[in-house]
């Protein structure tokens, strides 16, 4: 009985040996590089103190975990990196598709490669001078923001966006889009051109127009990479990235400014807290996961393509 | 008839007019940055500090370039950042696409298991004394190999985006060189590899910026070895030392016994900042156009209709 | 046949990448077999020594020692930690808390009396002072022992400064109290409503990130104390600032200039950068800031020529009968320097060295260099730098290639006067400062009868014995020091809003601002540095 059932795995295994030679050795590594240093994790429930070694630190429980969710800075914290990566999420996706769909429609190839070049470009610019280019278009002396709202009759007064905690999401939201959106576009681009041509000619024949084109073939060629991605972002709702957000920071929006990960800076790596840094870490990830998981879920229930 | 004729012209032209002013909207929006941080590389940087700096020096200067390349560290870096950009590239392609094709069959009996193992990497982080002392037993601390051996596997991200496009690819390609006894490895390298230009491309893309942009390695595994930094790092440090240079009075001290006279060619921060951004960004963004027609031109699919 | 191709190709990556370690060897040092190589981490950012650098060729061949920097540029908290939990130290440190908490020093005082005599008799006057509670001193101080006369031309520190062509527009008044100097920046922008077509700037206050000094640091000033950061120490007693009616007559003031429009509507969004640009404009009226600060925004002006758009300093108070305390005495820059790690095999040829550098003779090569190369003695025997010699040492690559960079700036050294009269560095060399001056600063200086910028200033007397509060050690992760931050936080969070706020609202958001203080546990900081306070005045009285 036993050998019998084993033997359709082990022909499997024979059967597959290629696809295992080019899997598990990558996935033993991954193990290496990924997974054992995830012993560190044991420091969130120390007191760790570098210098001394790992049967000598003084293990504190959750003594840690409570500080953070005791701490009112750290609940507002935490629903500023929800709001602001949700946020990016939104108003990423939908700008880099609706980008990407509109290259797409250019016929002239130089003038669509020069856009695209074009566009990607910041990315290549480090947050600090984005935040410095942000906070000159932002100014009420000259800024570009209030002179072109000024022009068009929107406001009377130049605004200070800055010191308004009202706008401070939006103002990231659209910065991250500014300098990452022809970034974020080149996935779908490359997703694209791997439709079929002979589709669009087909439906050319058939008399459909461009946004029965746009609707019914590129959309749903690159259907699949928006699905996979899309549950990969939600999985990573709670980085909302910080740089931004703490070159811009100031007194009057620091409530509605500041992510876990500031926080992180501030009360634990900056202190050579390294145990506070590793419990916000592990928190992070348990949130993250359950939320990739339950993505996958709900795309596996509508029958959507999914990651696992 | 000759009426829609008419209107889905006019539409037509609608279309293009609203297209054409939004991708030069774009345009102006993302190339500002740039051309604004070449403008105030090329100003003098006490100038700079006024501010008011656009898309044009105002006192010309080739300064902040000679203070930035006069380092002699940095043309070793380079050649550091080039080498562990080509070979993490080349690795991470080939290795990362061999992968994606096998964990995109969906026989494959440990489809599952592998595929939840390097997903979950994406979300933690072990933190970074852990990860120390898993490269010192490895050896890899102050070794050139630390920018390569942890970087063979180009992570769950670009496994997904690599595994979703393969899946896509019509099964029947497969099969039928399953039929004429192809393995595995030949179906991967003579069918998938070339089918898969365009996403190759991106990934290729994703990976070289990511190795040429890095330096936190440096700064943690190689820091006392100089001879091992790569580029971003050594450029990181130029910046910092303006920096310091602007904030620790005793360094100051010096420099205003001269006067501001002397002190006319201390170059300031922000026109280093922007120095350094341009020598180190113009390599990568190079790149790009030579990868670009990979994928703006839909030429994959008629390999596969053959 | 096929996986054979396949093989084969790992083998060319494998042989390409091993050719690619092999062309950086891991060892680059080779004949001489006497040299001791020392490896040297650095928190300062500096350029590495060019191979024939003019300093380290020197120490080369006199002490057969070379240097292997590690010179860092990051988040010096992330590269400590692994440090620390690796004990991959190097042999010698550029001190930071962290590495004294972890115990990675050895202590120094025994090889200092037994080999260095120089280091002892230089570090003598600060002897207790920089020795631990466990009798151990692990870090020679970089800056800040003084020896002979120290007579500074002008303060870097703080003060309410304001545009000297103010002072000249009243007649060169003298400001005593805060009153007569707000008073002077109303007046003088109703008369100029504009400086070189833009808007005038009445005050600014910068209040991004860790400079947040300008913004809190005032009151303690204004009732004739010295900067200990963010308390105030009466009789060897630290107490909070920012609760007490001082503190807040000076916001209700802010408040009330903010209504007259004085006050920057964006200095409390202005970051760093946008300030410096603001006051390089030249219409900025006066602030509260210290000198280092804002010092690059005066070149600007000054290559600009608006000197009379540069800044004097008025150290102002309360009221008259308040003696200013602005400026002080050099302090000594406790635990930060070099320690020797416990990880040097021969701790006593480093401290031989050092020993060695503190020569007067090095010194003078260090602090100012070659005689004829980069100074010239005048007929009086004093030291001076001709304009051509000024400019190539402002010269980067110059700098790398002759100079000690950061292991000078880290090195224990002599500061003040040399035996023969000059003083030990270019900065502080009175015929050095004096060639500085432009005739405006002249013509204004003699508008007050003064001959430097320090003469604005009472003489500082002797640092109080716990002087100051910013260098004391905050044990890290206490309570003490979490109350700190989040009184840190609250500060920069409310200041702004009380000055912003309409004044019949100023007592309202006041009143909330010290709610939120009552909330942490600012007693337990309070403990902390006054525990501190005690162990240093023990310290010093030793002496």
């Amino acid at each position: 009985m036993k050998t019998v059932r084993k033997k359709p795995g082990w022909q499997i295994i024979k059967n597959q040996k290629q696809l295992i030679f080019m899997s598990v050795p990558v996935c033993l590594y991954i193990i290496l590089f990924s997974y054992i240093p995830l012993w560190g994790w044991s420091m969130a429930f120390q007191d760790y103190k570098p210098a001394k070694g790992f049967f000598e630190q003084t293990w504190v429980g959750f003594k840690h975990f409570i500080f953070l969710f005791s701490d009112s800075n750290f609940l507002n914290a935490l629903r500023n990196t929800l709001a602001m990566s949700l946020i990016n999420l939104v108003l990423g996706f939908v700008t880099a598709i609706a980008f990407a769909l509109l290259l797409n429609e250019i016929r002239i190839t130089s003038f669509k490669r020069v856009v695209q070049t074009i566009s990607y470009l910041p990315h290549f610019l480090s947050w600090v001078i984005a935040a410095g280019i942000v906070q000159m278009a932002l100014s009420i002396e000259g800024g570009i923001v209030n002179t072109i709202l000024i022009k068009l009759g929107f406001i009377k007064n130049p605004v200070m966006w800055l010191s308004k905690p009202e706008y401070f999401w939006g103002i990231i939201g659209i910065s991250f889009i500014w300098k990452e959106l022809g970034w974020n576009t080149i996935i779908y681009l490359a997703a694209m051109s791997g439709i079929d041509p002979g589709l669009y000619e087909s439906a050319e024949i058939d008399g459909a127009n461009r946004y029965q084109k746009m609707w019914h073939i590129t959309l749903p060629g690159i259907k699949a990479t928006i699905v996979v991605l899309l549950i990969l972002s939600i999985g990573r709702l709670m980085e909302a990235g910080f740089e931004m957000q703490y070159l811009l920071r100031n007194g009057l929006i620091m409530d509605w400014s500041d992510t876990i990960d500031i926080f992180v800076i501030n009360f634990g790596i900056g202190q050579g807290n390294y145990s506070l840094a590793t419990a916000a870490g592990i928190f992070k990830s348990v949130v993250n996961i359950t939320l990739l998981f339950s993505a996958n879920y709900f795309a596996k229930k509508i029958g959507e393509e999914r990651i696992v | 008839m000759k009426r829609k004729y008419i209107g889905s012209s006019i539409e037509k032209m609608l279309f293009r007019t609203f297209n054409t002013a939004i991708m030069i909207f774009l345009v102006i929006v993302t190339l500002y940055p740039f051309a604004h941080t070449i403008a105030i590389s090329f100003n003098e940087s006490l100038d700079t500090i006024r501010g008011g700096i656009y898309l044009w020096p105002r006192v010309f200067t080739l300064y902040n370039y000679k203070a930035v390349l006069s380092n002699i560290t940095i043309y070793n870096a380079f050649f550091i950042s080039l080498s562990r950009t080509v070979l993490a590239t080349v690795f991470q392609v080939i290795i990362t696409s061999m992968f994606a094709y096998a964990l995109s069959r969906s026989n494959y009996i440990f489809r599952k298991p592998i595929t939840i193992i390097v997903v979950l990497t994406m979300y933690f982080n072990a933190g970074l004394i852990p990860v120390y002392f898993l490269y010192k037993n490895l050896g890899l601390i102050n070794n050139y190999l630390v920018y390569i051996a942890p970087a063979m596997f180009g992570g769950a991200f670009n496994f997904i985006v690599l595994r979703t496009y393969i899946r896509n690819i019509p099964e029947s390609i497969i099969e039928s060189a399953k039929m004429d006894g192809a393995g595995e490895f030949r179906i991967f390298f003579q069918i998938i590899f070339p089918v898969c230009k365009p996403v190759l491309a991106t990934v290729a893309l994703f990976v070289a910026v990511y190795a040429w942009n890095s330096w936190f390695d440096s700064f943690i595994f190689c820091s006392s070895k100089q001879y091992l930094s790569t580029l971003q790092y050594e450029l990181m440090k130029l910046i910092a030392i303006a920096n310091i240079a602007q904030s620790n009075s005793a360094l100051l001290r010096d420099a205003m016994a001269s006067g501001g006279e002397a002190a006319k060619s201390f170059a300031s921060p922000i026109a280093i900042r922007a120095a350094v951004t341009i020598i180190a960004s113009v390599p990568i963004i190079i790149v790009y156009p030579f990868l670009q027609r990979y994928f703006i031109h839909g030429l994959v699919v008629g390999s596969v209709k053959e | 046949m096929r996986k054979e191709v396949t093989i084969k190709w790992f083998l060319l990556i494998l042989v390409f990448l091993l050719s690619a370690d092999f062309c950086f060897p891991s060892d680059r040092s080779e004949g001489k077999q006497k040299l001791y190589k020392v490896s040297v981490f650095i928190l300062t950012p500096s350029q590495q020594p060019t191979p024939d650098n003019r300093v380290f060729k020197r120490i080369k061949e006199e002490f057969g020692i070379v240097f292997d920097f590690d010179i860092i540029a990051g988040d010096a908290n992330q590269k400590i930690g692994v440090m620390l939990a690796s004990s991959d130290l190097p042999d010698i440190i550029n001190a930071h808390q962290r590495f004294i908490d972890n115990e990675a020093f050895i202590p120094l005082e025994g090889l200092i009396e037994e080999h260095a005599p120089r280091i002892k008799k230089h570090l003598e006057q600060c002897w207790s002072l920089i020795t631990h509670d466990d009798g151990h001193i692990y870090v020679m101080p970089n800056w800040g022992v003084y020896q002979g006369d120290y007579k500074s031309n002008e303060s870097l520190g703080p003060a309410f400064w304001i545009q000297k062509a103010v002072l000249k527009e009243f007649g060169y008044p003298e400001v005593k109290t805060l009153d007569q100097y707000f008073d002077l920046l109303i007046k003088y922008r109703e008369r100029y409503p504009t400086v070189d077509g833009q808007p005038t700037i009445g005050f600014e206050i910068l209040c991004e990130g860790w400079r947040d000094f300008c913004l809190k640091n005032p009151p303690q000033h204004l009732i004739g104390f010295p900067n200990d950061g963010d308390v105030v120490v009466r009789d060897n007693k630290a107490e909070m600032y920012s609760d007490k009616d001082y503190a807040k007559r000076y916001y209700k003031k802010l408040n009330e200039l903010n209504q007259m429009g004085l006050i920057d509507r964006e200095a409390f969004v202005l970051s760093y950068d946008q300030y410096i640009a603001k006051i390089s404009s030249g219409r900025v009226l006066g602030m509260f800031d210290q000198k280092w600060n804002f010092q690059r925004a005066e070149y600007s002006l000054k290559k600009q020529g608006k000197i009379w758009r540069t800044y004097a300093p008025c150290p102002v108070t309360y009221d008259e009968s308040i003696k200013d305390y602005y400026m002080d005495r050099p302090v000594v820059n406790v635990d930060r320097g070099f320690g020797i790690s416990v990880n040097c095999k021969d701790p006593e040829r480093l401290i031989k060295l050092f020993d060695s550098l503190l020569d007067e003779e090095w010194q003078k090569f260090l602090q100012w260099g070659v005689e004829g190369e980069d100074y010239i003695v005048n007929d009086k025997g004093k030291f001076i730098r001709t304009q051509e010699m000024r400019d190539m040492q402002n010269d980067p690559a110059w700098k790398q290639s002759h100079t000690g960079l950061s292991f000078f700036d880290e090195s224990t050294k002599l500061e003040g006067t040399f035996s023969d009269g000059n003083a030990t560095s270019p900065g502080i060399q009175p015929e050095e400062y004096f060639e500085s001056l432009k005739p405006e600063d002249k013509e204004f200086l003699a508008g007050y009868g003064y001959k430097t910028f320090s003469d604005f200033f009472s003489p500082p007397p002797p640092n109080p014995p716990h002087y100051p509060v910013w260098s004391l050690h905050i044990p890290e992760g206490t309570p003490g020091q979490t109350a700190f931050l989040k009184y840190d936080d609250i500060s920069l969070k409310y200041l702004p809003r009380v000055i912003l706020a309409d004044p019949k609202n100023f007592e309202n958001v006041w009143a909330q601002y010290m709610d939120e203080l009552e909330k942490i546990d600012i007693p337990a900081y309070l403990d902390a540095v006054n525990e501190a306070i005690q162990v240093r005045i023990k310290k010093v009285v030793n002496n």
